[in-house]
């Protein structure tokens, strides 16, 4: 299936602002959410120092993330378990297929990971008969359609209950039912088949400990759970950018992740995995496949830096007035909304993403809301300046010369005031010309779907009369 | 002893609202300031550094500095002008003497509600306006300037005036500016997500401290034929 | 491998070459509840989040409710962990009652009505039970089964999370859990239109049996 990228976002956003469909369901999960978010900060009132806290905490593991992973890896493998550094999503898929293989394993389950997502570990795997069976219910969802997910915490959002009522009828032959206690209910059943039989399950990882070498898996539905208990392997992935110094600082992230991503206090399960069960009751082996592609890179940029502290609690998507209008797939990629649009770029590349810092009107709500303070609004200015004046690795991706050169003599006629007064009057003339639409496609733009406003008469400047 | 207040007009209420100056202006005099105008300002310079234009975004910051740096307070009807003043020094960041002249000035640049509330500690300044009116919490204003509380306690002096709440107060209006013409269906549909919130209020203003806002609602607005009137905050506490 | 793992450092270190690091701050942790509090605080946050209290005197009370609740429920078959506080609770279920402990085979575990396991703690401000595998083998009894007892003794409500991970620490003394659970209600989801469906994978129900006594 053509999935649409980040370069084609305008034509994406049209599209989806046409689906009424997916708008509904938009407004209605984005306004619970952020009803639930802050029903759930009433009950915390040093909600600003917590974020302070974390802020902080990513802030010093970033500046010294060598070493906290190393101390990571150091007590991780003192502890039985098995790392790996994977520099690229290729490599990644290539140590979990080598896994598989290695394992004998055919029958994979996998629990929600952005990451895996993110190098399409799926589609690696499928390629070796190994394709993982999503086990999160929305992840599921989306696997059964074909689809990608459209929000971090909330996969399959943009679907209403009836589609997966039919999807469940034509996938897996239920009775027809819309009811989401049904749809779980018979999710439940099938998925106990799968988590039964696996021979390996993979997982993400909410967070890293370098203190001991913990991993902390955290969900609501207990799939992470069956995937990372039941079969023999274990294998998780985990962005670099996961880790916290110490054990005690895993308090700070708790409190604020799942009261900002859900509006829940904590969500139903955290697993502590320190090492492999050893088979007492949960696998022989635990792997950790330590994920760098392209986070290395961004930690060079101290502006940027901030952008790797994210927890991907999905606060900034239910905030912003951008995806409540056309949903998680007109970004085109893994991460949307206001982190997808920070983020993305700088994974993937300016060439391919540069659209996406500018799809925004910069209000701020993300920022407001980031339970780790980035600075949202600011790193998307700094990247709409890499993307106009391009980098040492990407030459300006966009703004060609007719777009400079109108700023240019834009720049000109606002610090000259002759040169500004002239403006003015070609301005006001400009105004009264029929074909001045065509002329100026902005103003076309505009006038689509509003009012134009009109230049006054005379300026302000024009009719002030006292002396300056 | 009246204080010196140097008003920055914003280019957008210079060219296409110059009442909203002359009510700006008004509004200081009955404060207690004597309003001083240099006529050799123009821009803050927003356009271009929001659509990745630093250069000439510093071009027109230098243009601003030099015009208000004798000034001591200067003063703006507009959050997002004023928002834009105060990230002068993140412009320029790379050049610690023009950082050092920007900082100073922006540290003396006020939004109206604020410098009025927060500088001058006023609340009621004699106005009449009877309306049923809803406010529109202008992004920057809200955001990077923490006005929330300041216009509120201003309308609510207003003679006449019944202020109303809608839920979608603080959402983002869509103007967001090249944003509103780079992207017309969605900043429209946040526009009239906005809107139908609104409606539900019927009142017979909407009002603002940014003037980019309102011309983004009123022009949706008109093309409704909705029968409601945008008007901004300084005219409001101007109106008799 | 080791290859990768040089690359990557090496990209990090010349990423980070010259830039300060900002300091560590200490952990903060939540503001500590009055001891006397807590078994109230546990029991609303619990309810809260759609699990069950029942508070009893002794083993052998818990033991009565135990026999309660499965004969209420049509218990036909247990998983419960290895923790000897059990024994006793197992010994007074009638006998046609199955019980299988953590080692029996998959099958018969999926087919399980019921979960037993004790809880090495209880957090108050979230109505958390916390699990150590190192001092039981919790994890398929708390979760494959739909309905989830836990026996919980008063002695280890804590009341916050902070103190819970002070306890559970791996390295801190006791023998490192290699895995600790966090249990917090019922499973749920609500990934179809933001309906909340409680029980999915995990147990639908979740009752904590609070031991006074111990």
């Amino acid at each position: 299936m053509n999935l649409p990228g980040p370069e084609t976002f305008a034509a994406n956003a049209r599209a989806a602002l046409t689906d009424e469909t997916l708008r509904g369901a938009l407004r209605r999960a984005t306004d619970t959410f952020a009803e639930r978010r802050g029903a759930a900060l009433a009950g915390v009132p040093d909600w600003e120092e917590l974020r302070e806290q974390a802020r902080a905490v990513k802030a010093h593991t970033l500046a010294r993330l060598d070493h906290y992973l190393e101390q990571f890896t150091r007590n991780a493998e003192a502890a039985g378990v098995h790392v790996h550094w994977a520099a690229d999503a290729e490599q990644a898929c290539r140590i979990v297929g080598a896994l598989a293989r290695q394992h004998g394993a055919k029958r994979l389950v996998k629990s929600k990971s952005m990451a895996t997502e993110e190098i399409h570990l799926n589609a690696a795997l499928a390629r070796d008969g190994a394709e993982p069976v999503e086990t999160d219910l929305g992840e599921w969802i989306i696997q059964l359609a074909g689809e990608t997910p459209s929000h971090i915490i909330v996969p399959a959002i943009h679907k209403t209950r009836e589609a997966i009522g039919a999807l469940f009828v034509e996938k897996l032959g239920i009775p027809p039912s819309s009811a989401p206690a049904v749809l779980a209910a018979h999710a439940r059943e099938r998925l106990r088949r799968h988590f039964a039989e696996a021979d390996l399950g993979v997982s993400g990882v909410n967070f890293g400990v370098a203190e001991t070498g913990t991993i902390l898996v955290l969900e609501n539905e207990g799939n992470a759970r069956m995937t990372t208990t039941l079969p023999r392997v274990h294998v998780a992935v985990m962005g670099i950018e996961k880790l916290v110094p110490r054990f005690a600082d895993l308090e700070v992230f708790l409190r604020l992740l799942p009261r900002s991503g859900t509006g829940q206090h904590l969500t139903s399960y955290q697993s502590l995995f320190t090492g492999p069960d050893g088979g007492r009751e949960g696998p022989r082996e635990l792997h950790v496949v330590l994920l760098d592609n392209g986070r290395a890179a961004m930690l060079s940029d101290e502006l940027l830096r901030p952008t790797l502290g994210c927890i991907r609690c999905g606060a900034c998507l239910n905030a912003c007035p951008v995806y409540r209008e056309i949903g998680g797939h007109a970004y085109g990629s893994v991460y949307p909304g206001p982190i997808g649009a920070i983020l993305t770029p700088q994974l993937s590349g300016m060439e391919r993403a540069g659209t996406l810092p500018f799809a925004s009107s910069l209000c701020g709500a993300c920022k407001d809301v980031c339970p780790v303070k980035i600075d949202i609004p600011t790193i998307l200015l700094e990247l709409r300046q890499r993307a106009v004046e391009g980098t040492r690795e990407s030459p300006a991706a966009r703004g060609g010369t007719v777009e400079r050169l109108a700023w240019r003599v834009w720049s000109l006629c606002v610090t000259g005031p002759r040169r500004y007064a002239l403006a003015a009057r070609l301005a006001r003339l400009g105004e009264r010309l029929p074909f001045l639409a065509r002329l100026a496609p902005p103003l076309a733009a505009w006038s689509t779907t509003r009012e134009r406003p009109r230049l006054a008469a005379r300026p302000f400047r024009a009719t002030f009369r006292r002396p300056s | 002893m009246k204080r010196r207040v140097a008003l920055f007009v914003t280019c957008l209420a210079d060219q296409l609202w110059p009442a909203v100056g002359h009510a700006t202006v008004a509004v200081l005099e009955r404060a207690g300031c004597t309003v001083e105008f240099d006529a050799r300002q123009t821009c803050c310079a927003q356009p271009a550094f929001n659509s990745g234009y630093q250069e000439e975004a510093k071009r027109v910051a230098r243009h601003f500095v030099e015009v208000f740096e004798g000034c001591e307070a200067i003063v703006a009807p507009s959050g997002s002008c004023t928002a834009m003043v105060h990230r002068f020094p993140q412009l320029f960041r790379e050049e610690p003497a023009w950082a050092e002249r920007a900082e100073r000035v922006a540290a003396r640049t006020h939004e109206l509600a604020s410098f009025l509330v927060r500088e001058l500690g006023l609340g009621d300044l004699g106005a009449r306006f009877p309306a049923r009116l809803a406010w529109h919490d202008a992004c920057h204003g809200l955001r990077e300037l923490g006005l929330k509380r300041e216009p509120r306690q201003l309308l609510a002096h207003v003679r006449g005036l019944e202020l109303v709440e809608f839920a979608a107060a603080e959402s983002c209006c869509g103007f967001g500016g090249t944003f509103s013409v780079k992207f017309p269906e969605l900043s429209s549909a946040m526009l009239d997500s906005k809107l139908a919130s609104l409606a539900e209020q019927r009142v017979t203003h909407l009002s603002s401290l940014d003037g980019s806002c309102l011309m983004q609602l009123a022009g949706r607005l008109a093309r409704q034929g909705a029968p409601v009137k945008t008007v901004h905050l300084a005219e409001i506490l101007a109106a008799r | 491998m080791s290859s990768a793992r040089e690359t990557i450092l090496a990209r990090i270190r010349a990423g980070l070459a010259g830039a300060g690091v900002p300091a560590l701050p200490p952990v903060q942790s939540g503001a500590p509840l009055a001891v006397a509090e807590l078994p109230a605080r546990f029991q609303l946050l619990l309810e809260r989040v759609g699990a069950r209290l029942v508070r009893v005197a002794d083993l052998r009370e818990a033991a009565a409710e135990l026999a309660r609740l499965c004969a209420a429920g049509g218990v036909r078959a247990l998983v419960a962990s290895d923790a000897p506080e059990l024994a006793p609770l197992l010994e007074s279920l009638p006998a046609a009652l199955v019980r299988h402990g953590p080692e029996a085979p998959r099958e018969a575990l999926f087919a399980c009505d019921l979960g037993l396991s004790c809880a090495q703690w209880g957090i108050a401000e979230t109505g958390t039970l916390v699990l150590e595998s190192a001092e039981e083998r919790h994890r398929l009894a708390s979760l494959l089964p739909p309905h989830h007892v836990a026996l919980l003794p008063r002695s280890r409500l804590l009341g916050t999370l902070g103190e819970a991970l002070a306890r559970v620490r791996p390295g801190a003394g006791a023998p490192p859990s290699r895995t600790i659970t966090f249990i917090t209600g019922p499973s749920r989801t609500a990934d179809i239109e933001l309906e909340l469906v409680v029980g999915v994978h995990g147990p639908k129900h979740l009752t904590v049996f609070l031991l006074d006594s111990a």
